[in-house]
């Protein structure tokens, strides 16, 4: 019987059910309509911005209730910056990304409200702002892939084992460009691959994947999402399934391509060391929101949030000689049922009353630094 | 009269001491059985631990410190050298025999996903060792393995959860109390942390640190992150491709690295501070597969300094003082 | 003092504990019932299946008009046999007279009131008869089932386990028993039976055991192949380095994590075994007369072309209960494989 306390009872399941049933049919049926293009048309903040997000909230509706994933994030990506996501696993950085590129997985994961407004530019050269969290699913292939591509964590399950590496970079060429002959997508495929860094592009070209190491895989997802010639590049922790040497040497070569490439990087990583070298603005990230963001020196020589300043004390690196490592106690709340007030409260060290109220909003430190804290900025109000 | 010798030779102090150690797993045999290709996963492999130190093992993917680890605990058999536990050579130990052992030595594994039976409590999971092992009274069972999970972080109504509803951490902190449930002496913890987030890093490095004053344990510490590993141990190991490249106490080999590849791993790693511009050791090349590793030093193919010699010739593992071992012709 | 602390000490421990202990995530048997009837299909079977239960355990219990072997008597035929005897010359003649009188036509009687499925061509009544035919059915296939399971896991889980020369041998084994054609041995086996006469009532449990026999080598595949995978799990090296004994780690370890495929495969053979008992039975070979069974029910229209034309009652109801009782397992074990497997979510 003590088991009861401890778990969901009949009842409140079917309840939940129920309530999800509806809510996801309603975003489906949204998901799926037809619709004019100037429905989902919309106007930049800012036209030096490649990408905004402004109040994306992506919800799972699991048999155990709502979890939200993405619970209000707002940030913006500049043209030809690297922005870096940071955050542990769970907070939502891959699945902000994964509603940028519509990818996530309905029924059960749907966007909920927010706007994703992209500033796309067309073949003709004009530019258009779609907001993609309003796009029907059916007209997202006009950005996905195109404007916008991805690279995903696992080299080893993201390239398809049955065909070489050839045949899979030509198909890009063939999909973007429909006057593509034989010759010249194979050109540009080896094109793309020398861009890369890969010695003997030929040989990798009549390659199956299986051939390959970890790294030069991850080279090829790379080549593949630069055939596009794309505005924006998800980097979904693109480094964490390779060997520290490898790692180095793909960080150089992303680092590298930014300067060749006309475009900007998202890159989501939970390495800080990565995000330093790497990002030219960070977000951090907590369970499914945006607790501080800001430019990489001020969040690196200032950081404001204590969740932030603990991930970077938590940290050990080389030079440092304590004998402890500083820690934040308690684990990463489970996202299902959040309550209204700072999610972080149990695990802060400088929890003051305040702390118990509601959550905090962003508040603008210093010049696009902004931080979701009760510490700072309180007395305007 | 043989039985002697190794005695005498062997180091009182020393928990566990390796020599020559080599594991190779057949690759193609041919149907009467014999071996025609192997993969050489350990190779001459050789060290020694004294109680309560702790002794990092860095490396690669495929550089065989998951191997080392599995077959110090003799969960592989190993292929060649000698293994000794406590003074005894527990290399041919049966496993009659060595059911009395592996209250001694535990193991700690990297994915918390899959290192946890999924069908039972956590309770049931702590208690089954102590059970089998008799480490207390019947009846005392319970109160044991409560008084274990305070002693790891973990809350006494985790006893009746069961893995699934646990975060890597606490599934993490779950591994640490079962593997100590038998009250073990020597720990080998593969990649402890590195399928865990950053805070939760801390944490655990912390609980084993701490766990290592108050219970004298000795770790092997297997990973692949430097900075973790020289946060933790007394003395390193850097592996690659089945062999040890350099060995020394965690001073030397921080301060003075002498093999090549030990200093492209410090360069490698990202520093997390922006205006830190690293002078990078980028190595050039991928891993050679451990199945068919290369002739002479096997770290020829990616490194900056290889020479003809370095092709042809396999470099000896030489002290050069203090304890401060290495494998490289450059050194002379 | 000490109290305050005390206090103090509740206080944090109550703000700290919150945030898991307040999420509360369903049990995993739960999460199984749910995912189980949330498909319509294993409902559907479950119904069939509880519904055929009752018919054949609890029917007999209510409806007690007829017997399983108990012939409607009323229709039988009567024979009168009157005896005259004449003396001529001295010598005696007998003349028997036979009169044959049909008091009713029971034999094949269509349904109505007293028969609600009317009767066979022997004058037994076929409702009743279903469901004592149900009950040899589902019994005998359960007790295969349950041999086949215990037998294969044995098996699958010693091959598993070991590896090696046991493994080669279990595994050799189980490729000659597949090898061996089912059914004429099984000829051949019931003529032996027939031979040494056996009583009607057990032949079916011995052929059952045949049936074990030659079917356990599928679930020890499966259990084997299950533990192969599940062998290399780090939770099995671990149990390895806590020194378990080899019994310990296979049923403990090992076999509870092969369950949910296991409960899956056998809810799909409890289906085939019932096909299996109808085929032996329509081909006399399993339970045979005076005794029901729904195979031998069916199998009465070899004995006359007319009962297959005219007389649908007799055979149509037991071939719609076998319909039912394996679709209902298959749906049932579907229904499972999807609640069971974490992996298969839609």
């Amino acid at each position: 019987m003590s088991k009861n306390s401890n778990h969901l009872s009949g009842k409140e399941v079917r309840a939940i059910a129920k309530e999800n049933k509806r809510v996801i049919k309603s975003l489906e049926a949204y998901k799926n309509r037809k619709a004019d293009e100037s429905e989902y048309l919309g106007h930049m903040s800012d036209q030096n911005n490649i990408l905004e997000i402004d109040n994306l909230h992506t919800y799972f509706f699991t048999e155990q209730g709502v979890v939200k994933a993405v619970n209000g994030v707002s940030f913006n990506i500049p043209k030809n910056t690297t922005v870096g996501v940071v955050g542990e696993s769970g907070c939502g950085k891959s699945v902000t990304s994964m509603s940028v590129m519509r990818l996530i997985q309905g029924p059960a994961g749907q966007i909920y409200s927010g706007s994703i407004r992209f500033n796309a530019k067309e073949k003709n050269g004009e530019s258009k702002v779609y907001d993609i969290a309003k796009m029907p699913i059916r007209d997202i292939h006009k950005i996905r892939g195109n404007q916008i591509s991805m690279i995903f964590q696992e080299p080893m399950t993201s390239l398809n084992p049955v065909f070489t590496i050839g045949q899979q970079l030509d198909e890009v060429s063939f999909i973007h460009d429909p006057n593509a002959t034989k010759e010249s997508a194979k050109a540009k495929s080896i094109e793309m691959l020398e861009l890369v860094g890969i010695a003997m592009p030929e040989r990798v070209y009549n390659a199956f994947p299986h051939e390959l190491s970890g790294g030069m895989r991850q080279r090829v997802m790379i080549s593949m999402a630069l055939a596009s010639n794309p505005r924006l590049i998800i980097a979904d922790e693109p480094t964490t399934a390779l060997d520290v040497t490898i790692q180095a040497q793909i960080l150089d070569l992303l680092r590298d391509l930014k300067t060749k490439i006309d475009g900007s990087i998202m890159l989501i990583t939970h390495d800080l060391g990565v995000i330093a070298e790497m990002a030219d603005y960070v977000v951090v990230m907590y369970a499914g929101r945006v607790i501080e963001r800001g430019p990489v020196k001020e969040i690196f020589h200032n950081p404001l949030h204590p969740y932030t300043i603990g991930l970077q004390k938590s940290k050990p690196t080389l030079d440092s000689d304590s004998d402890t490592l500083f820690n934040i106690p308690g684990n990463v709340p489970n996202p299902v049922n959040m309550p209204n007030y700072c999610y972080f409260r149990e695990r802060c060290s400088q929890c003051t009353k305040k702390c118990s109220g509601d959550y905090p909003d962003m508040v603008e430190v210093t010049p696009n630094h902004f931080v979701a804290c009760h510490l700072y900025g309180g007395e305007d109000k | 009269m043989s039985e002697e010798i190794k005695n005498q030779e062997i180091d009182t102090d020393a928990i566990l001491e390796v020599r020559n150690l080599r594991k190779c797993f057949p690759l193609k045999k041919t149907v009467t059985g014999k071996v025609t290709q192997e993969l050489i996963a350990v190779d001459n492999v050789s060290f020694k631990l004294k109680a309560g130190e702790t002794l990092g093992i860095v490396g690669e993917s495929g550089c065989g410190k998951t191997t080392l680890g599995r077959t110090i605990l003799k969960l592989h058999e190993a292929t060649g050298g000698k293994i000794f536990f406590e003074g005894k050579d527990i290399t041919d130990y049966n496993s009659k025999q060595m059911r009395d052992i592996r209250t001694k030595m535990q193991i700690i594994f990297q994915d918390p996903y899959s290192s946890l039976p999924p069908r039972s409590t956590v309770g049931g999971i702590l208690s089954e060792p102590v059970e089998v092992h008799n480490i207390v009274p019947k009846e005392q069972v319970k109160d044991y393995v409560l008084d274990l999970m305070t002693k790891c972080g973990l809350r006494d109504y985790y006893y009746e959860r069961y893995p699934h509803e646990f975060s890597g951490g606490q599934r993490q902190r779950s591994c640490i109390a079962r593997a100590l449930s038998v009250k073990p002496k020597l720990v080998i913890c593969d990649e402890p942390v590195s399928a865990l987030d950053v805070s939760i890093q801390a944490q655990i490095i912390n609980l084993l640190k701490q766990l290592q004053n108050e219970l004298n344990l000795t770790y092997v510490f297997i990973s692949h992150d430097l900075s973790v590993v020289k946060f933790i141990s007394d003395k390193i190991g850097v592996m690659y491709l089945g062999s040890m490249v350099e060995f020394g106490s965690k001073e030397d080999i921080f301060s003075n690295p002498l093999h090549p590849y030990t200093k492209a791993l410090f360069s490698a790693i990202p520093h997390p501070d922006p205006d830190v511009k690293m002078n990078r050791i980028i190595l050039k090349g991928d891993i050679p597969s451990p199945a068919n590793s290369p002739k002479g030093c096997r770290f020829h193919t990616r490194c900056p300094h290889a020479t003809d010699k370095c092709r042809e010739v396999t470099p000896e593992y030489k002290d050069y003082g203090n304890g401060h071992c290495a494998a490289c012709h450059l050194l002379g | 003092m000490e109290e305050q602390t005390k206090n103090e000490a509740l206080e944090t421990q109550n703000t700290e504990v919150p945030l898991d202990k307040t999420v509360r995530l369903m049990s995993p048997t739960r999460m199984v019932v749910r995912r189980f009837f949330r498909s319509k299909l294993s409902i559907v079977g479950l119904v069939m299946v509880i519904s055929l239960f009752l018919f054949s355990f609890v029917g007999p219990l209510v409806y007690t008009e007829w017997g399983e072997i108990e012939l409607d008597e009323s229709g039988k035929t009567e024979y009168s046999v009157s005896q005259t005897t004449y003396t001529v010359n001295g010598r005696e003649y007998v003349v028997r007279q036979t009169t044959e009188k049909s008091l009713k036509d029971n034999f094949l009687a269509p349904p109505s009131a007293e028969h609600i499925l009317g009767t066979d061509n022997e004058g037994y009544d076929i409702f009743v008869r279903l469901m004592y035919g149900g009950r040899i059915s589902l019994i005998v296939s359960f007790i295969a089932v349950f041999l086949i399971t215990v037998l294969g896991v044995i098996m699958g889980g010693i091959a598993g386990f070991f590896g090696g020369a046991i493994d080669n041998i279990i595994m050799r084994l189980c490729d000659v028993l597949i090898c061996l054609p089912g059914i004429p041995i099984l000829l051949i086996i019931s003529t032996i039976l027939d031979a040494s006469e056996i009583d009607a009532k057990y032949r079916i449990y011995l052929l059952m055991i045949y049936l074990t026999f030659i079917s356990w080598p599928g679930t020890a595949r499966l259990v084997r192949g299950q533990i192969l995978s599940l062998r290399e799990q780090e939770y099995m090296v671990a149990a390895e380095a806590m020194g378990y004994s080899a019994p310990r780690k296979i049923f403990k370890h090992l076999v509870p994590n092969v369950m949910p495929q296991l409960i899956v495969q056998m809810s799909l053979s409890l289906g085939s075994m019932i096909l299996y008992e109808a085929t032996l039975s329509y081909l006399n070979l399993g339970v045979k007369a005076p005794y029901a069974a729904w195979g031998t029910m069916i199998n009465i229209i070899s004995t006359n072309q007319d009962i297959l034309q005219n007389h649908l009652n007799v055979w149509v109801p037991a071939g719609i209960c076998i319909v039912i009782a394996v679709l209902g397992f298959n749906f049932i074990g579907d229904g499972l494989r999807d609640a069971l497997d974490p992996k298969a979510r839609r």
